[in-house]
């Protein structure tokens, strides 16, 4: 930054150019206000000496004098309107500056703005991925996909299909919600559901309710490794959640890779006797 | 200076994790409790700045806290935040008529929260 001083060599502080402009002017201003005075104290003096006839008319002032007043007063009003300028000149780039400081502080907002979604994007990935690998307890993992699904996505309506043992279907085993008792066995390939279980890939509503079946937004397989071992059904969306968004395709694409991994290890960690007590 | 302290009420962990990742950018005191009795008894040990409490919860919900928060001359003026997964109107008008002083809708946003928090802290 540029610093200025006015009366170098005086240890003067530095003034800006915009104060100095002022007092300019300020200076300009009261010589020509004395001015003024001094010319109305004349005219008023000459009036009254005219009315009571001492000096019916004025001595003629000499040419060289009035010239001389006349150069003056050109010289000062020269003066004044070059500080004008100079003034209407710093106003227009403060003004131009202030604007280009609005339109960076606008971006800077931008800036902030998505930072800031990015930072909850990845703190909620960060808690979905903490919760689901946080325990070795079954009920706990499905209590932690609950909550994912509850208070990351949006939803208070689903269900977790498993492959029953030895068979080609898919059984619930969770729901939050949703009636369990009424949801059937699922064949693998088969509905919307079926075939998200056989082709591995997922389902989503993204702008449109599915025609089969309208209550569901949205199935993940859930995988360990590339075989599916189950399926996580998203029904109704909360009602103030208007569509989905890129954190939860994200959260999707960690759901499956990590739920069905996380049930598989509480599996494990039962079958070796690691379980409760 | 002295750090603000924020209550986070709420029986979810999931929560709860999500309201500290927020939150742990700024220089706050976090305290936690499980459910709105646990909440109204740190509100009373802790005397926290600012409330942040979860609706739906075991042995008190958040609508009975914020009533019992605002009956006793200790706690009346701390500012509570009720954060629900229910937007809808009728959810809301219960808050206020419990005495809350503003909400914010689960699935969090992060920088909804943090405006809302630094609003209450005066910040």
């Amino acid at each position: 930054m540029g610093r200025t001083n006015d009366t170098p060599g005086t240890g003067a502080p530095p003034s800006r150019p915009a104060e100095r402009h002022e007092r300019d002017l300020k200076s300009v201003n009261t010589k020509l206000r004395d001015l003024i005075a001094s010319l109305e104290g004349q005219r008023q003096q000459y009036q009254r000496r005219r009315a009571e006839g001492t000096s019916p008319e004025p001595a003629p002032a000499a040419p060289e004098a009035e010239d001389l007043e006349k150069r003056r007063l050109q010289s000062e009003l020269a003066l004044a309107r070059e500080a004008l300028d100079q003034r209407s000149k710093e106003e227009e780039r403060l003004r131009e500056r202030l604007q280009e400081i609005e339109r960076e502080h606008r971006r800077i907002c931008d800036d902030y703005v998505v930072v800031e979604e990015r930072n909850t994007d990845l703190a909620s990935l960060f808690v979905a991925l903490s919760r689901l690998h946080g325990t070795l307890e079954r009920n706990e993992v499905m209590a932690a996909i609950q909550e994912i699904v509850t208070n990351i996505v949006g939803s208070e309506e689903m269900a977790v299909y498993e492959l029953a043992a030895g068979s080609k279907e898919l059984e619930p085993a969770w729901t939050f919600g949703v009636d369990g008792a009424h949801l059937p066995r699922i064949r693998v390939g088969e509905g919307v559901i079926g075939r998200v279980a056989a082709a591995g890939e997922p389902f989503v509503a993204w702008e449109r309710t599915c025609a089969e079946e309208p209550a569901l937004t949205a199935c993940i397989p859930l995988k360990v490794g590339e075989r599916v071992t189950g399926a996580l059904a998203i029904y109704h969306l909360l009602g103030h959640k208007a569509v989905l968004g890129n954190l939860d395709r994200q959260i999707f694409d960690l759901l499956g890779a990590h739920a069905g991994a996380a049930l598989y290890f509480t599996a494990l960690h039962q079958r070796h006797g690691f379980g409760a007590g | 200076m002295n750090r603000k302290k924020i209550l986070l009420v709420d029986d979810s962990s999931t929560v709860l994790l999500m309201e500290r990742m927020i939150l742990s950018k700024s220089p706050y005191d976090l305290v936690t409790a499980r459910d709105g009795w646990e909440g109204v008894e740190k509100a009373k040990a802790e005397r926290p700045d600012l409330i942040l409490m979860d609706v739906v919860m075991p042995r008190m919900d958040g609508f009975e806290a914020c009533r019992r928060l605002r009956a006793d001359d200790e706690t009346r003026q701390i500012p509570v935040i009720m954060v629900t997964t229910r937007g809808e109107l009728q959810s809301v008008e219960s808050g206020y008529e419990s005495g809350c002083s503003d909400y914010v809708t689960k699935p969090i946003n992060g920088l909804e929260l943090l405006s809302k928090v630094r609003n209450y802290l005066g910040e």
